[in-house]
């Protein structure tokens, strides 16, 4: 129930992790049982308010939304164990058609390669293009800027979507740069947002993949950042969430891009992250 | 780019001699249409402070409204600021380049350069 802390099976592996760190959300769709989603809709068109925090009383809704199976093993995951449920729940309940919302990272966002909560968002209905579903802007969690500057900003050439299936959840950091998208279809849609929060320190307890290569990661390039930047933001959060110390140590050092990758460790990799024998001093 | 062609035509024809009242009529209302009063702007981010850079964000004051550019970025209508300005905008603020220097701080969207009409 709301505030308690919560343990669950970690349901994500080394490479999702990783990827969440790039992207800074991650999206499960339609994870949510059709019964849970329409009890849901009908919660919401009984109790209109911006914020029906009662609906976190409702066992049906703690078990299949708040502790869903595979949405709250992915928090477990980024939060550790013992994670605090959310205490308020929020809907923004918007009737389409409607404009497009500026581009905003939400109050009290701060900069930090630490991810000690998370922003989880849930559609209980289909929620297509035309009912306006959020925006966001992959890897700008990292894109250090005030909202108050955003305000002029329209289209952003690497916004993605995230309509979706009803069920669907997906799940952010914090200060990731979104909107609501236009609305040209006529009705009501209703999109629960809730926050979890850590409580143990940060290790790498997830699934861990003993064949994942951490060296050279590849991810599509983002004209957000300049060369490796953002690989770097990425696996200094990666780092602080396995609990090791990493600096950058510059140049080709992980976690910079290689075309045809060698079949080494990438130099500059934490020592529990390395796949290979650490190199020895070659004998004279 | 259209009055400067439109004078080309007009001298042609002169020289042939088929200039006449209803071609200057025409030059002075495309004047008018052209003479809006309402400054319009145009905000584009671009990857990087060179005016042939990739744009990546892009927003348009029309009649004082900023206006969403078309959904697909494919697009949109410069995809560099030279684009731009070669389609008459005039650039009136570059990126703030004093404040593009705090490595690991200042990322914002790129660098954005502001245009009027």
């Amino acid at each position: 129930m709301a505030g308690e802390l919560y343990n669950c099976n970690p349901t994500l592996t080394d490479q999702q992790v990783l990827d969440f760190c790039y992207q800074g959300f991650l999206k499960l769709e339609a994870v949510v049982p059709d019964e849970v989603n329409r009890r849901t809709v009908e919660f919401c068109n009984q109790s209109t308010l911006s914020e029906p925090n009662l609906i976190l009383d409702e066992d049906w809704f703690d078990q299949h939304v708040i502790k869903n199976e595979l949405a709250a093993g992915a928090v477990r995951c980024l939060l550790g164990k013992n994670f605090q449920l959310p205490f308020i729940m929020a809907n923004h309940r918007n009737r389409g058609p409607s404009p497009v919302q500026i581009w905003h990272r939400d109050g009290g966002s701060i900069y930090t390669r630490k991810l000690d909560y998370l922003q989880v968002f849930y559609y209980p209905e289909n929620t297509t293009k035309e009912m306006g579903p959020t925006e966001v802007v992959p890897g700008s969690h990292f894109a250090q800027h005030k909202a108050t500057y955003m305000q002029h900003m329209r289209g952003i050439s690497t916004a993605v979507s995230t309509a979706a299936p009803a069920g669907t959840i997906f799940i952010t950091a914090y200060p990731i740069w979104h909107r609501r998208g236009k609305s040209t279809a006529a009705g009501i849609r209703n999109l629960l947002k809730y926050n979890y929060w850590r409580t143990a320190d940060p290790c790498r307890d997830w699934i861990i993949d003993p064949d994942f290569s951490f060296s050279w990661p590849k991810h599509d390039p983002n004209p957000l950042f300049e060369q490796f930047k953002r690989g770097i933001a990425a696996v200094e959060m990666f780092s602080w969430l396995s609990g090791e110390e990493f600096e950058y140590t510059g140049g080709q050092c992980w976690p910079a891009e290689c075309g045809t990758p060698p079949m080494s460790d990438q130099a500059g990799l934490p020592a529990s992250f390395r796949k290979y024998p650490a190199p020895t001093p070659s004998k004279q | 780019m259209q009055l400067k062609q439109q004078i080309e035509n007009w001298r042609e024809k002169l020289r042939t001699g088929t200039l006449n009242d209803a071609d200057l009529v025409q030059g002075l209302d495309q004047l008018d249409k052209s003479d809006s009063p309402t400054q319009r702007i145009l905000y584009l981010q671009c990857r990087s402070s060179a005016i042939d850079g990739s744009v990546i964000g892009m927003a348009e004051v029309v009649n004082g409204e900023i206006l969403d550019p078309p959904d697909n970025p494919e697009d949109w209508p410069y995809p560099t600021i030279s684009d731009a300005i070669r389609d008459g905008w005039r650039i009136i603020k570059f990126p703030e380049m004093a404040l593009l220097l705090a490595e690991d701080k200042t990322y914002g969207l790129g660098c954005e350069f502001i245009l009027e009409k």
